[in-house]
């Protein structure tokens, strides 16, 4: 079934470095890796060792609770390196392509699948559990953060395979398309499921992102696990930004060796992050994760961004007029002159933003009221919700719809949050908590 | 700007070993010179530019135009009471006096609070809280130019204690500090905070006044104001030091409606419930003070003072957006019927915002419990 819905609240962060459209080839990329934390709710159980040879869709690690769901290789060759971090957890398994893989047979779309941990089930965010009935599935049509891929240039090509993919996840539910005009979070999945039909304790909805549906697609129709993304590279520290196409949980080396600014920039190992002039975040800038240079993107990221660390102070900040600092209050400069976008080439100073990684300011208990609403577009009591799960209560969450969000949901407000609160974490604290309390 | 040697200079004094407690004091001062240099670490990566430095700093200079006319307006009565309609003084001159009777109702009040606020931040291991830039100015803003500086070291001493840090804080407080400065005042001296012989200084020091009454204070006596609508408008009247020129005031609204720093709802539906009250009055009519024309209301006394940025203050307000609209509208209602209708509190509108802050919470509650009913309806279905 396919949507059009219109989202009035919201905000497009003028974020620089967009991507041109132009898609350079890196499905020839050596290092892979699965990396089992980026998936909410899976207890690994590592299945093979460092030196066993695996092909492609071939289990990795195994969900310690429910043993259907696995993490496959996407690649065919040797396990490289098992990359734990504290108290052993592990973060990476890293596979050296040596091989192509072999065609199989056309198949179906089973739990047992190694495309099944594309399908993403809400609340909560897990991998969809086979047991639960969806009472959708959902896929956005349009991502909608800043600097992300445009869905339709992205899949330009591959409709045989998403219309496969489409019919494959009808066998499960109904399956929503839905393209989202409006403002960031338009495009996000709570969004959408919030408009459409939202979620209520004891429902369950499933999400799959527009590429992976291809993916699930060019499974079915081959037989083939060769799971591919179109992921946009930008941002106001990339070279030269672009899109590239590559295989899931590539190595970004050759992407930042070609970004940075800095060619000779000396290579950082992962523990060592900090101190670094440039950040780079796989996935949105508003809730992806660190990577290092040469770290691998993550399990359903369809971006990178290049941004520069902002660890400098700034003079007076507070109190400059601020004509080149980005606020969704209209309490700098650059906010006021907002209006008159018309009358810039006049102006003799112009607004133009300059993003980084700096807070602008330390953490303080929530003050201003009114903002979060503005981009925040549920039907749902933001500040009141966040309050609930800062002091826990549990009861209260679920009435003040708990089960509708995810942290990403949150990403706008804790961008244009003044006390500079860490709201996606306080979300996905109580989340946990829920899911937890649910699978006990 | 190159202010590098400013921030080694701050690097090397930071407070280490067993000066280390003194770090709120430090960071105080550091954060004011410079936003600091923290980075993200979870969630959005990117951040806004405004913090909680930046929007109160806002209230502060929304405050300027109404604390300079202020100024000017205290010299301007002081003249006209000693020396008549007659007298010969430059508008700067007028000012000058105002300004020598303000500075020290500013310095203490910016004194005493903020070595409270220090003091807790310190006890807490907190960092110092910016919410007291804009109390600080705002108390002496709204008492008589000759409350004695005790007075007024007193009030807003149990202001931040009992109004604010019992509750842990900026943020945390039900009740707006500043106007619990006043009530505790109102309540405490009486005598230097009503009638007619507290609004116009006599002389550069000390709290002897001339006799002068508000226009409310004449309303309040039976007498019509002597005052006409113009100079209630522009503030030439006797009055709290500041907050007798509804076109001061108008310039500051206009700063913090541009800015988003308060909320047009509140502000707006504090002028339509008083409006409201006003003409439901007139129409009733049943003496003098009934039939005052609604809009004097609005130019007298601290109404638009108070709606304006009392009324708005995002803490002690209802924090829902439909909230916003019902505690306003009473707020604006509930002024004008104490004036009105209680002879014994000439002013209502500091008494209405308290017992508003006091029942923010609750008209939150009845909105937020509608979202609920309605999210449980969905289930039902």
């Amino acid at each position: 079934m396919r949507h059009d819905i219109k989202i009035k609240k919201g905000l497009d962060i003028p974020l620089g470095g967009i991507p041109e459209r132009e898609i350079l080839d890196l499905r020839g990329v050596e290092r892979y890796a699965v990396k089992p934390p980026d998936v909410v709710g899976f207890t690994p159980r590592l299945l093979v060792a460092e030196g066993d040879t695996v092909v492609a869709g071939q289990p990795l690690v195994q969900d310690k609770r429910d043993e259907r769901l696995f993490l496959p290789s996407t690649v065919c060759g040797t396990v490289e390196s098992i990359v734990r971090g504290e108290k052993r957890r592990l973060l990476e398994v890293v596979v050296c392509r040596n091989t192509q893989s072999n065609q199989n047979t056309p198949s179906t779309l089973t739990p047992e699948a190694p495309v099944w941990w594309m399908i993403k089930e809400r609340p909560f965010g897990t991998i969809a559990n086979p047991d639960h009935t969806p009472k959708g599935i959902y896929v956005s049509l349009r991502d909608t953060n800043p600097l992300a891929p445009d869905l339709d240039f992205a899949l330009k090509g591959r409709e045989q395979e998403f219309e496969a993919g489409v019919k494959a996840l009808e066998a499960f539910a109904p399956v929503h398309l839905v393209k989202a005009e409006g403002p960031h979070p338009a495009g996000n999945i709570g969004t959408i499921v919030a408009a459409l039909d939202p979620i209520n304790k004891g429902e369950y909805v499933w999400s799959v992102n527009a590429q992976d549906v291809a993916n699930i697609g060019r499974w079915c129709l081959t037989g083939e696990y060769k799971p591919e993304r179109v992921i946009a590279v930008g941002g106001p520290a990339a070279k030269c930004p672009k899109y590239y196409r590559v295989i899931c949980g590539a190595c970004i080396q050759h992407i930042s060796e070609a970004q940075m600014m800095d060619a000779s920039y000396p290579r950082l190992s992962r523990e060592t992050r900090v101190s670094r002039e440039t950040r780079i975040i796989s996935g949105s800038p508003l809730s992806g994760s660190t990577i290092a240079d040469d770290g691998f993107l993550g399990m359903y990221d369809q971006q990178v961004c290049f941004i520069e660390e902002g660890d400098k102070y700034d003079f007076m900040g507070w109190l400059m007029p601020g004509i080149k600092k980005f606020s969704f209050s209209k309490t700098f400069l650059s906010g006021l002159l907002r209006p008159f976008k018309a009358l810039e080439p006049m102006m003799p100073i112009k607004p133009t933003y300059s993003f980084n990684t700096n807070m602008h300011g330390s953490v303080r208990p929530f003050l201003f009221t009114g903002s979060f609403e503005r981009v925040f577009p549920f039907d749902i009591y933001p500040l009141q919700l966040i309050k609930a799960c800062i002091v826990g209560d549990v009861e209260l969450q679920e009435k003040l719809g708990i089960y509708e969000v995810e942290p990403e949901d949150f990403a706008l407000c804790e961008f244009i949050d003044p006390s500079k609160t860490e709201i996606q974490t306080i979300i996905r604290e109580a989340l946990e908590v829920l899911r937890k309390e649910a699978i006990s | 700007m190159n202010m590098k040697w400013l921030e080694d200079w701050f690097e090397k004094i930071e407070p280490k070993g067993k000066w280390a407690w003194l770090g709120s004091t430090y960071e105080a001062f550091h954060t004011f010179a410079f936003t600091p240099k923290t980075v993200t670490k979870s969630g959005s990566h990117i951040r806004d530019a405004v913090d909680m430095k930046r929007s109160i700093i806002i209230v502060v200079i929304a405050l300027i135009p109404a604390l300079l006319f202020g100024m000017w307006n205290i010299g301007y009565q002081h003249f006209l009471g000693v020396e008549g309609q007659t007298f010969d003084h430059t508008i700067l001159e007028c000012w000058w006096f105002g300004f020598l009777r303000m500075l020290p109702l500013i310095v203490v009040s910016y004194a005493v609070g903020l070595s409270i606020e220090f003091a807790f931040a310190q006890y807490r291991h907190h960092e110092v809280n910016e919410g007291y830039l804009a109390t600080g100015l705002l108390i002496p803003m709204i008492v008589p130019v000759t409350t004695p500086l005790w007075q007024v070291a007193l009030a807003v001493a149990f202001a931040v204690i009992i109004g604010k840090e019992v509750f842990g804080g900026s943020g945390m407080n039900f009740l707006n500090p500043a106007l619990v400065a006043r009530a505790f005042l109102f309540f405490a001296y009486p005598t230097h905070m009503s009638g007619d012989k507290v609004w116009i200084a006599n002389d550069l020091w000390g709290s002897d006044a001339i006799a002068g009454a508000t226009p409310m204070g004449e309303l309040a006596a039976g007498s019509h104001p002597s005052a006409s609508a113009l100079d209630m408008l522009i503030g030439t009247i006797p009055g709290s030091t500041c907050e007798t020129s509804v076109i001061a005031i108008a310039l500051g609204a206009i700063l913090l409606l541009m800015t988003g720093i308060a909320s047009w709802r509140i502000m707006l539906s504090v002028f339509l419930g008083g409006g409201a009250m006003g003409l439901l009055f007139n129409a009733i009519g049943y003496n003098d003070y009934m039939q005052l024309p609604f809009y004097y209301h609005f130019l007298m006394g601290g109404f638009a003072f108070g709606a304006v940025f009392m009324a708005t203050d995002p803490v002690t307000a209802a924090q829902t957006n439909s909230g916003k609209w019902i505690y306003g509208l009473l707020i604006g209602a509930f002024a004008v019927l104490l004036r009105v209708c209680n002879p014994a509190y000439p002013e209502g509108m500091m008494l209405s915002i308290l017992f508003m802050n006091c029942m923010a919470p609750l008209i939150d509650h009845c909105v937020v419990s509608r979202n609920i009913k309605r999210r449980e309806r969905r289930i039902g279905r």
